[in-house]
């Protein structure tokens, strides 16, 4: 893999991790206070821009790589978002919901690579 | 996770819609993103170019229709539960042009998706719990 690939991909995935928690805390927060005050709006339009720089930076690599190929890295984002959502937004983590994460993020690999 | 409305409202039927929406606009991405390709060009990498594919503006719309859904399930279901829930979507691209295109799968792409369902069994258990305390 090429450097340019390796870090378009890294920063695809971070930002797509990173947004997923910001909108997750967001909508947490509006379930209490409401949608119409800054912390939500401000919140939902920090994670649309991180998902939108993770939607072009995809559609460039899908340009250049079989989306089998980029399978693997959507599969990281479940170990990666289960892991954050314990440890940022203080989520219960059982035995069986890591095991099966870490089952799903297996199989995804495994379905890419046949 | 909160009490939550039911019918169209029901944040599993939203997650299904979600993931229906993903399913769709992957596919449509991928050969919108291969019709308009550029290789050779570095500013092909921001994925900017792609979209001159009309594929690529429907798939823009079921994006931002999924993305709706997903906003409203992730008010009700915590994030570790919705998020590798919602990855079904990789054992249903194989699975749909397998059943619907008659493609081949090999074995090892069966062990792969066997072992998507056994973790998605695996996550759906403690949802299952979760919803007969609620």
């Amino acid at each position: 893999m090429s450097f340019p690939a390796f870090f378009f991909i890294v920063v695809s995935l971070v930002t797509f991790v990173a947004a997923q928690l910001i909108l997750k805390r967001a909508m947490e927060f509006s379930a209490t206070s409401g949608m119409s005050n800054r912390y939500f709006i401000s919140r939902v339009v920090i994670g649309v821009f991180l998902m939108t720089i993770s939607f072009f930076l995809t559609l460039g690599l899908l340009q250049r790589f079989d989306l089998s190929y980029l399978y693997p890295f959507q599969g990281l984002s479940v170990i990666f978002i289960t892991v954050l959502a314990a440890a940022v937004l203080k989520e219960r983590i059982g035995a069986r919901l890591a095991i099966g994460a870490l089952l799903i993020t297996a199989g995804i690999v495994l379905v890419s690579m046949s | 996770m909160q009490n939550r409305p039911s019918g169209f409202g029901n944040p599993w039927l939203q997650l299904g819609l979600s993931i229906a929406c993903v399913l769709v606009s992957e596919l449509l991405l991928k050969r919108g993103a291969t019709e308009v390709a550029e290789p050779q060009s570095g500013f092909s990498w921001t994925g900017v170019n792609g979209l001159a594919s009309p594929l690529v503006w429907w798939a823009i719309l079921l994006i931002i229709a999924s993305f709706i859904s997903w906003l409203y399930v992730l008010r009700y279901i915590p994030l570790s539960m919705a998020y590798p829930l919602s990855r079904v979507v990789d054992v249903l691209v194989p699975l749909g042009c397998w059943f619907f295109l008659a493609e081949h799968i090999s074995g090892l792409r069966w062990c792969g998706i066997s072992l998507v369902v056994t973790g998605l069994a695996l996550v759906a258990r403690p949802i299952a719990k979760m919803e007969e305390r609620l």
